[in-house]
């Protein structure tokens, strides 16, 4: 085989982002050798992964690669191997994409900092972690990379050490990332106890028809563990922590691309490895815990007044959505589930990094103090409600396509099994897309819009390179939301494929009719997914709507004449009637972000400080939350399987 | 025998959790998060243990039906897990140091600016 076959292809993508890590440590002094060495090694791994697209995705092989050549002998896996099936490569192309953006803004956007090879070297130590982790078709090398990447991360949250409450977070996201990693280890071992391999197919073949105490065990422990890496319920504040101190391009990754890492384990967990998803109470198990996660994370951000803590939140509900539609293990609520998946990672980016750059520009998040930023940073307004369109599924943007499928994935799951929880799932997701758009209408009008503070008059737009690595998010956002199909059909529904046919996942790797022979009947059925149900809106159409009230509005706004003097009271009118702005007449009066929904927030008083009591701060709480889920997932597991 | 090697490392993990949950100081979590890597280790290298067996160590031709010996992949996983438990400690060690600085005590029921 020669260096450019594309079987070398996915461990070239681990390994020049090791590469660059290890070369910006020996030679980083320098600002145009460190900015060289991480551009080339971000483009590198993401070249390496759109070339795999065209045999992988598009053509069905599953590249099954031997380090050093050592193929399995006598139907024992002995190698480590990396093993590239279409979700693995989905996940891959998703987080080399988000990489690669977060580098380039981080190239202007880390300007101001000290310390910058440090930076770099984790920056590509936590992206090769979480490539290492979806493309490896290895139980413990995917530990070591999930190990690699919680530091690298931990350490990056901590970058910023003056930053408000940095050190704290990192804390608090090491202890409770070592619980996570602690049970993962512990759940791979007693794997192996039982299996005698580490080889992900492998056990795949040999674990399901063989479930024991222990092995059961081990599928409550790896489950907490990948949940942790998810931040889904109960381990959502320390994403908020997080995402709060660490600098936004990091924001961009923890959100996008470790979430998705998380979610990627679980699903490999549930479907592959136990194929444990045609269990109803499976089933209910993730759709549950999803639901909580996306009404419980949204309810929160409605009540932050940060900025980034507030991204952090929502950030979470929409993975919520995500666990929740591959919950379902229909074709079409995991064809939803991952287009979900791909638009969190882009649209998050985009606001993350419309955060940041309100960040290095003013020198805070706090939406109380900011206001007014529309005149003097346009294009980043611009490219922030992209984004906050997005994630409010707005039309035609790709939010509003794959939470329409969520919608359909749902109910069609309500209709097919006559369960009338599937259809409250809708509807609380309906809610929860609701709240996200209030709060991202707090967020725009206390940011972008209304009186900007005197302080902030001498802001100015951020710099090119950071507008353009925006723009590409932003782009990204409108052609998955105006081309669903295109996606769909060419991206989800292999991956979606992918999932059901764990058959192909375990030949592939271990040789053709390996599965057969040590399965035998509990051969896992190969459904051929079926996305007949689909239903595609027309995006240009809705498009077409949307500039032509634009355009009506900018009309009226230019043609027509607002006449202050019109609007003096006349003598004779009793004041009292008139409209209440607050505050006195002369002085301009905004109303404070946090205070747009005083209203609805009056109303949930009690639900909102029951919250807020909820999320003490206190590492020792969370860590409580991390062992009480530990124990529930142990005798859930227990009782079901 | 070796059921005891078991019970010792799941006691362990259980004893460093519960440290961490109930101790408030700093030190003493990560003094948690460390007895439960050593219970992990304790448990990868009784998985590979063998009655009767000798070290992995064979010379060509050496090796017959007859031979016992323990898994060797265990030990190397423990060595992994034990490099990555002395990070943890150092990480950690080095984050309450720092937090010592900017917040002047080592109680997690003052540490928590981050709430809500």
């Amino acid at each position: 085989m020669s260096f450019f076959d594309y079987h070398h292809f996915p461990i070239y993508s681990i390994m020049v982002l090791f590469l660059g890590a290890f070369l910006i440590v020996m030679f980083g002094k320098n600002k145009a050798v460190r900015n060289t060495i991480a551009f080339l090694a971000v483009s590198a791994s993401l070249a390496c992964m759109i070339a795999l697209v065209k045999p992988v995705m598009l053509n069905g092989e599953i590249i099954a690669y031997w380090m050093g050549n050592r193929v399995p002998a006598g139907g024992y896996a002995i190698g480590i191997a990396l093993e590239v099936d279409q979700l693995s490569l989905f996940f891959g192309l998703l987080i080399a994409t988000a990489v690669f953006v977060s580098g380039v803004y981080s190239l202007q956007y880390m300007d101001r900092d000290d310390n910058v090879p440090q930076y770099y070297t984790l920056f590509l130590m936590l992206a090769g972690g979480v490539i290492g982790l979806v493309l490896s078709g290895d139980i413990f090398n995917m530990f070591i990379m999930v190990e690699i990447l919680t530091f690298a991360a931990v350490a990056l949250t901590a970058f910023r050490n003056k930053v408000y409450g940095a050190l704290e977070a990192a804390f608090k996201y090491l202890v409770v990332g070592c619980i996570g990693s602690t049970c993962i280890l512990t759940g791979i071992i007693m794997l192996y106890a039982q299996a005698h391999t580490l080889n992900f197919a492998q056990l795949a073949a040999l674990i399901p028809g063989n479930m024991n105490n222990a092995t059961k065990l081990a599928f409550a422990l790896l489950y907490i563990g990948f949940s942790t890496k998810a931040f889904i319920v109960p381990f959502h504040p320390l994403a908020a922590d997080a995402h709060g101190a660490a600098p936004a391009s990091i924001s961009v990754l923890i959100s996008g691309v470790l979430t998705k890492s998380g979610i990627y384990g679980i699903i490999r967990l549930t479907y592959m490895l136990f194929q444990t998803m045609n269990l109803g109470s499976f089933q209910f198990l993730l759709v549950f815990v999803g639901s909580v996660s996306m009404f419980v994370c949204v309810t929160m951000a409605l009540a932050q007044h940060d900025f980034k803590r507030l991204l952090a939140f929502h950030s979470i509900s929409q993975i919520g959505y995500v666990l929740t539609a591959v919950g379902l293990c229909t074709g079409l609520g995991i064809s939803a589930g991952l287009y979900h998946a791909m638009n969190h990672t882009l649209f998050k980016g985009l606001l993350f990094l419309a955060a940041g750059a309100v960040l290095h520009e003013t020198g805070t998040t706090n939406l109380d103090e900011l206001g007014g930023l529309s005149k003097k940073m346009p294009w980043t307004t611009a490219l922030f409600l992209v984004g906050a369109f997005s994630i409010s599924g707005l039309p035609p943007f790709n939010g509003f396509a794959s939470k329409w499928m969520v919608y359909q994935a749902t109910y069609q799951k309500a209709a097919e099994t006559g369960n009338i929880g599937f259809l409250l799932v809708t509807i609380v997701a309906l809610i929860t897309s609701v709240l996200t758009l209030a709060s991202f209408v707090k967020v725009s009008q206390s940011v972008f819009f209304g009186r900007l503070p005197a302080k902030y008059e001498n802001v100015h737009e951020v710099k090119p390179g950071m507008i353009i690595a925006m723009s590409i998010f932003a782009i990204l956002c409108v052609l998955t939301g105006l081309f669903p199909g295109f996606v769909t059909k060419n991206l989800t529904e292999p991956a979606a494929n992918a999932v059901f046919s764990a058959v192909r996942y375990i030949d592939a790797m271990m040789g053709s009719g390996y599965a057969g022979s040590v399965m035998g009947d509990n051969l896992p059925v190969v459904s051929t997914v079926s996305f007949t149900q689909v239903g595609y809106w027309a995006p240009v159409s809705w498009l077409l709507i949307l500039c032509i009230g634009l355009l009506a509005v900018t009309i009226a706004a230019v043609l027509g004449k607002y006449d202050r003097v019109s609007e003096a009271r006349p003598e004779n009118v009793d004041p009292k009637y008139d409209l209440f702005w607050g505050g006195e007449a002369s002085e301009f009066s905004q109303v404070g972000g946090g205070d747009l929904f005083w209203g609805f927030k009056h109303n949930w008083r009690h639900y909102f400080g029951f919250m807020h009591d909820l999320h003490s701060g206190v590492v020792n709480d969370y860590s409580l939350w991390a062992i009480v889920a530990l124990s529930l997932a142990v005798v859930f597991i227990t009782i079901v399987l | 025998m070796i059921m005891f090697n078991y019970i010792a490392s799941f006691f362990l993990i259980a004893l460093g959790f519960y440290c961490i949950i109930t101790k408030y100081n700093l030190v003493k979590t990560v003094i948690g998060l460390s007895i439960a890597d050593y219970g992990v280790n304790l448990l990868i290298i009784s998985v590979g243990y063998c009655e009767g067996g000798t070290a992995p160590i064979f010379t060509a031709g050496e090796l017959t039906a007859a031979s016992t010996f323990v898994d060797p992949i265990p030990q190397a996983l423990t060595l992994t897990s034990i490099v990555i438990g002395a990070c943890v400690t150092a990480m950690s060690l080095s984050l309450v140091m720092k937090l010592h600085e900017s917040y002047g005590t080592l109680d997690t029921r003052e540490i928590r600016r981050l709430r809500g």
